[in-house]
Order: C-alpha cells, then structure tokens, then sequence
C-alpha cells in the first residue's frame, strides 16, 4: 500500500517535473500510405506525431490476417525517413497486412491506429518513362505523335500488371489541359493543334486496380506553321452561299414592287382638298369642279358697280331702243318682267337695275314718274337722232319732246330721276352715283357718276355743241338734287375740276380737243357711235378690239351678234344709212354702255 | 398477311420433313476446322476469358465498396474478425515469382478450381441478398450476374483448357477437376459466412483468377499486350 502510494506520487512528481521541463511522452504517429510500384514489394509511410521534446523512435510492427505473429518492418531506410520498405520476399499478395507503428521515447511510447493493407489494391505505378513527341508531316496535315515507355519497374510483359495510358497536352497559355486516354498502347497521335504553337506534353499510367502515376515531366513540342488545307468545307460552304444568294435573288425577284416600293418611295400626287377622283373619272366633271368652289371667292365685286351705267337711248313713244340693237330692245321690253331681272345678258342686267330702279324710284317719285309707268321702263333718254335734229350745236334745246337724258341710277334713296324740265317729257334715266359707291375700285372710266341737280345752274357750263344729248350733271356731294338739263346732249363728261362749292365741275369727254379716236377711255365699256340713222337709230361702231378680228374698224364691219360678256354692251350695228345731219356723232362717239349698281 | 406466312412455314416444313435427307441433328460448329469457319484463336479465346474476368472482378469489387460503405460505416477495423475464406485451402502462389513458377497446367487448375469453388457460394450469396430487405434489387441483380459471370468464366476457362490440351500446350498430367471437393463456405465455427465475408473473399479470389489468367495468356501466347 505504502508502495504503490509512494509509486504514485512518485510518478506524478516525475509527471509535473517532466511538464514543467516541456517534455512528454510521444505523441501518436499515423500511418499516412502505403504503395506498391510493381505489385512485388511495397512501402508504408507513417507521419510522427508530437515527439515530446525528446528523441523519439518508431517501429513498425505487422501482422498477417489470421496470424498472430508480429513482424517488424525490415527496411526502415530504402523509402526515405519515416517509411517501412517491404521487399519482395516479406510481400504477399492477397494477403491482409496488420499494421501498426510506435512511436516511443523516455518517457513513453505511443501506438498509432492499425491500418490493414492489401497490397494487391494499393499499386500505384511509377510514371512512363522516354516520353517523346514528335511532329509528323502528312496530307492531311501535321500532327504530333507521342510515344512513351512504360515505367521501368512494371512488369507488364510477364502480364503481371496491365497498365493503360493517359497524356494530356495545353499549351503554355492555356489554364487547362487536354487529355485523352491512350488505352494500354505506348503511342498517341494528338489532332487539331493549332500550328506554328508550343505544346506542353505528359503521360501518366494506371494499373486496371490501382492508383494513377505522377505525370510525367513535360515535353515541349512545337507544331510548324501551315495552312489548314479543308477542302470539303470551303466547297460547302461556297454551294451554300450561292444557294443562300440564289434563294435571295429570287426572293427579291418576286418581292421586286414591295422592294421598289421600299427604296424608292412615290413622290406624293398633290391633294386638294375637296378633289374625289372617282368622281372626276366617272366623268362628272361639274361635281367635281362644283365641290372645289369656296363660296364667296374669289370677292365678287360686281363691276358693274364701279362702271358708270350706260346710258341707253329709247324712244318714248316708240318704246323702242333706238340706242341699241332690236335685241336690246327686246330684253328691255323682255326686261318688263322681273324675271329677265336674272337674265345672263349682261346688257340686260343693267338695263333691269335700271327698269328695277326706275321701278322703284318711280314709286317715290313725283308724278312725273308717270312717265315710267307709261312707258313701263325705264324711259330711256332718246336717241340723238331725234333729239339732234332739233338742236342746234351747243344750243340746249330741245327737239319735240325728246329729251335726251342718260338714265341716271341714284344711289340715295331719293328718287333720284332725271326729269326734264319745262315742257319736256322727262325722260328718266337713274344713273348710279358713282361717288356715293365710294368704291375704291378702279373705275374704268374718269366719268364721274352724275347727280342731278339744278341742271339749269350747270347749264352754262357744259358748253358743247352736237347732237349728243349728255346730261352731264354735276352733283354736289350734298345735295343730290335731280336736275335735268334739258337740252343737253347726252355724252359723258369727266370732271375737269371740283369748284370750291364741292361742285364737280365736268366737261365732256367729247370735246373738240380730243382726238375722237385717240380717246378710247372705257374700251371695252364704251362704244362708240358711228352714225346716227334716219329712223333715228344710233348705229354703234362694234368695239373691234376684241370682238372683230380684223380690228377696230369705223366702218363697222363687225356683224351683229350678241357679245359674250354680260356686262358688255350689245353692240350692233345696222347698216342702215347715212347719219342724219342734224346729228353730230361726238367726237369720241362712245356711248356708255355700262350700269353702275345701285348701292341702296 | 400472316395467314400467307403460316402457310408458307408450313411448306416449308413439310418440305423438310419430307427431304429424306435432310435430318437435323446436333452438330458441333465449326468441326471442320478454320475452312468451315472462323475458330477464334488461342489468344482471342484468352482476351476473351481475361476481359469477363475483368468484368466479374469490377463486379465483384463494386459489390464489396457498397458493402462496405452502407453496412459497415464504422469501419473498424480492430474489431474485425476474419475468418478464412473457404477458399484458402486452395494453394494459389501470392507472388509473380511464385506463380511463374507454376506450370500451365497447375496454373490453370488453380484457376478452375478457384471458379468450381465459387459457384455455390456465389448462388447463396444471390440468395441471401435477395431475400434480405437491406439490399436494393441493383444489389442483389449484381449478385446474380456475378454468379453468372463466374460460371461462364469456368467454362471459358475449361475451354481455354481443352484448346489447349488440342494444341498440345497442356500435358495430360491436368486431371480433370477434382469436383467432387465441394467446398462449402463454412467457417471454422460452422457458421455460415456473412454476406460481407463472402463478398470480402470473393473479391480477392475473383483478382486472382484474373492475374492468373493473365500470366498464363503471356505466357502461352505473348502476341500482344505483354
């Protein structure tokens, strides 16, 4: 008792001494491999544990199954430190080894976990040997072919190990390698490699149960620089690019009109607005044209407005035009009805304002008005001829009632009607104001619209002579008093002067100063009077500027037909004779034939 | 369609049977030698031989990893205890020297006699694992294969054998198999060995058969792969 007591304390003395010294017994060791190269001998490595700060020994010790006899490993230096080298006497195949190692110094020993070994299964070759890669120059192209030996210590030819190859190859840049399996034949022919490069070659091997060899040391080999001759595939990809084409060509063929569509955009047609073209190939062209009209453009101003209204010479009692043709007459006659009022004829029109006027100023008028109501027109101021003849150039007389007024359309709503004074038939004419019109528009003629007004007072002034009956009436811009000059020839006046009283002060157009044929103010307005027959007829010099092809004639070669304008006058000529002597053709010989518009 | 064929088959038939001559009997192929027919060769009987063996043993080596691995996870090895494979009576050389040494006659008898060995067992193996609930039928389907890889393996062998014994390699002196040594993979204790213990010696047996072949096959015909 005393003894193990003194036993125990002794050793936990030696314990703590040894601690406090930094010594203890080994640490465990562990067997780490073993391998056999040639499945003949084998070799175990073991990996020492803490050594305890002392020197250490190790020991191998095995055991064969079913056998209780240890052994110790017999060769402890071949393998290196650490290891136990079996020879080809101790190994034995399909045989179980038991083996353990011990680690053992001063102060104890250590023994590591038994570890059982089959040598037949733990064979890991050593790596192929004479490695070789070699560039081989063919039709087809060059490749690299690698040989190797197997490693010197595998006994394959006996048929004691079976080995199968395996080689990779990269090139220096490459990260990873390629590897191909070469079987158990010492050769391989390696493809594809990129040529005018540097290759990087390894072998290894592998027992058919076994381990993997290390690989082997590289060899470099360096493929030529040539051109990869692929025939077959350059012609297959030239058939399918043509055919690609082909396919294309075709396909653009049959799209042609998308593809000219495409490129080549149409320049848009022009639209107007309010065009249908199914209409206009239907063949209706007026609806077509209809819809195209803007209402109200262009600004229609009637021109009417603006020219001074002819003055039309009729006979009271004859109740016949004798200023114009017989057509005239008859749509005067024709203009009774108010419906001629919308007559086409422009001649008409104005000769209906006229009758309408009068109409209406009749209306409001005096009693002399009742001469329109006689006459049922407008009383048109007598033809020259019949007032010419009692007149004496320059003498205001009158011929037998004639009186010889240009019909005069007011535009106040004063009656505004000419009416003859003394004895005279008042022959009513209503001429449209111009300056009440206050148009601005060009007026073709410098005649100034006439009011009447104390004929009398202005009678003194117009001072012409001839047949031509003008009422030349100057009008104050005040007073639209009706005047009549009563036997005053009827011709057109121009305003010479405005007198300080707002008088216009007029002086014909057809004065002896004028050139008659150089005074062609109104043109197309005005025609001019060739003659004047005896039945009292004026006979009109037909405007041949425009209407006869041959010209402004005097001898009135125009034939007698109706003028196209409206507003034109109808100018006919009769050939009927001589003029009368009593009358004096003006010199201008224009009659007005235009009708302002009334503006009320 | 097929009504035409029947008939067919049966004149046929009738044909046949009405030949006189023509009398089917058994027949071995290719009796006549390489005129007759392709004879596989020496070698190629080898190669054909060693690569089943290489076949069962990767079999059998698959078979054992899984054993090992699901049914026996600790893995310890202290607490094994190794009974004697059935077939450690047979005295198989554990060497290349030792089994060089062998003739080829011996050689190949340790051969059969290590495949006669294993039929039984390889059967009851089958057996077990099949009626056992801890193996999949992948398992136990590779048992069976197993055992019939080894059966084909020894009438391979035998035929190697009989080429041989033609070809004059092999003296008389092989006697036949001694088959009527049944061994019976009973342990010392008399207990049947487990499946794993069986499998365990298979392995190694199935590795020996196949080195052996191999030495002999460069041995009598080193053409190639020696």
């Amino acid at each position: 008792m005393r003894n193990s007591g003194a036993v125990l304390i002794l050793s936990f003395i030696a314990k703590l001494i040894s601690q406090a010294a930094g010594v203890s017994a080994p640490g465990k060791p562990r067997l780490t491999s073993c391998r056999s190269p040639e499945k003949e001998t084998f070799t175990c490595w073991w990996e020492p544990g803490d050594d305890g700060g002392l020197p250490t020994t190790y020991g191998l010790y095995y055991h064969l199954e079913n056998s209780e006899t240890i052994y110790e490993c017999p060769d402890y230096r071949t393998a290196g430190d650490n290891s136990c080298f079996f020879n080809k006497n101790d190994t034995s195949l399909w045989v179980n080894y038991n083996i353990t190692v011990v680690a053992t110094n001063a102060l104890g020993r250590d023994i590591s976990d038994p570890v059982e070994v089959d040598v037949a299964y733990i064979v890991q070759p050593n790596t192929p040997e004479n490695v070789t890669a070699v560039v081989v120059d063919e039709d087809q192209g060059p490749f690299v072919r690698v040989s190797w030996e197997k490693p010197r210590t595998a006994d394959t030819r006996s048929g004691w190990i079976t080995l199968q190859y395996q080689l990779r190859v990269k090139q220096k840049k490459d990260k990873e390698w390629e590897e191909y399996d070469a079987g158990m034949q010492k050769y391989y022919n390696v493809f594809s490699l990129h040529p005018d490069k540097e290759f990087m070659v390894q072998v290894r091997c592998k027992p058919d149960h076994g381990f993997w060899s290390e690989w082997t040391q590289t060899t470099y080999v360096k493929m030529p620089d040539y051109i990869p001759r692929e025939r077959s595939l350059w012609i297959m990809i030239t058939i399918f690019s043509v055919f690609i084409v082909l396919i294309l060509t075709w396909t653009l063929n049959v799209k042609r009109n998308s593809v000219k569509l495409c490129l080549l955009p149409p320049v848009p047609g022009p639209k107007i607005k309010g065009f249908d073209k199914q209409l206009l190939k239907s063949g209706k062209s007026e609806e077509v044209f209809n819809s195209l009209v803007i209402q109200g453009f262009p600004p229609t101003i009637d021109y009417d407005d603006l020219l001074v209204e002819y003055l039309e010479v009729y006979d009271n009692e004859e109740q016949e035009l004798v200023l114009d043709s017989k057509d005239l007459s008859e749509d005067c006659m024709k203009s009774k009805s108010p419906s001629d009022c919308d007559s086409g004829r422009g001649s008409c029109d104005s000769r209906t304002l006229l009758l309408e006027k009068c109409m209406v100023g009749r209306e409001g008028s005096r009693s002399d008005q009742h001469q329109y109501s006689q006459h049922g027109e407008t009383s048109w101021a007598s033809t020259e001829s019949s007032e010419c003849q009692g007149l004496e150039p320059g003498s205001p007389e009158f011929s037998d009632g004639r009186v010889k007024t240009w019909p005069v359309v007011f535009s106040s709503p004063q009656p505004h009607h000419h009416y003859q004074v003394e004895a005279v038939k008042p022959v009513y004419h209503s001429v449209p104001e111009i300056l009440n019109h206050s148009s601005p528009h060009a007026m073709p003629a410098n005649y100034q619209n006439l009011q009447h007004q104390d004929i009398p007072q202005q009678e003194g002034r117009f001072g012409k002579p001839a047949c031509r009956h003008s009422q030349s009436y100057t009008h104050g811009l005040d007073t639209p008093a009706p005047g009549v000059s009563p036997s005053r020839s009827l011709e057109y006046v121009e305003v010479q002067r405005i007198n300080p009283e707002n008088m216009l002060l007029l002086r014909p157009l057809s004065d002896q100063n004028r050139e008659p044929e150089g005074s062609d103010y109104a043109g197309e307005d005005y025609s001019k009077v060739k003659e004047v027959t005896s039945n009292n007829i004026l006979l009109l010099q037909r405007d041949t500027s425009y209407l006869c092809a041959d010209g402004y004639s005097q001898a009135g070669q125009c034939t007698t037909q109706q003028p196209p304008h409206p507003c034109k006058p109808v100018i006919y000529q009769s050939h009927s004779g001589m003029p009368q002597e009593g009358m004096r053709v003006m010199g201008n010989g224009y009659v007005d034939t235009t009708v302002l518009m009334p503006s009320y | 369609m097929s009504r035409s064929l029947k008939q067919v088959a049966v004149l046929l038939v009738a044909l046949l049977c009405l030949d006189p001559h023509s009398r089917v009997s058994s027949a071995p192929i290719c009796t006549h030698g390489p005129s007759g027919c392709h004879v596989p060769s020496l070698a190629d009987l080898f190669d054909r031989v060693i690569q089943h063996s290489a076949r069962m043993h990767s079999l059998s080596n698959d078979l054992h990893s899984e054993f090992e691995q699901y049914f026996l996870p600790s893995k310890n090895s202290i607490g094994k205890i190794y009974r004697k494979c059935h077939t450690s009576s047979i005295l198989t050389p554990n060497g290349k020297e030792n089994a060089q040494k062998l003739a080829r006659e011996e050689l190949t008898e340790v051969i059969l006699k290590l495949l006669m060995a294993w039929r039984d067992p390889l059967f009851q193996l089958h057996q077990s694992m099949a009626h056992q609930q801890d193996f999949n039928s992948f398992s136990s389907n590779k048992a069976l294969e197993m055992g019939d890889m080894a059966h084909e393996l020894r009438k391979g062998v035998e035929k190697v054998a009989e080429k041989m014994r033609v070809l004059g390699m092999l003296g008389n002196s092989v006697t036949g198999l001694s088959a009527a040594e049944t061994m019976l993979p009973i342990s010392d204790s008399g207990e049947a060995m487990s499946n794993y213990e069986l499998l365990y010696c298979f392995r190694r047996d199935s590795n020996k058969v196949q080195n052996y072949l191999k030495i002999l096959k460069c041995r009598i015909v080193p053409e190639h792969d020696c």
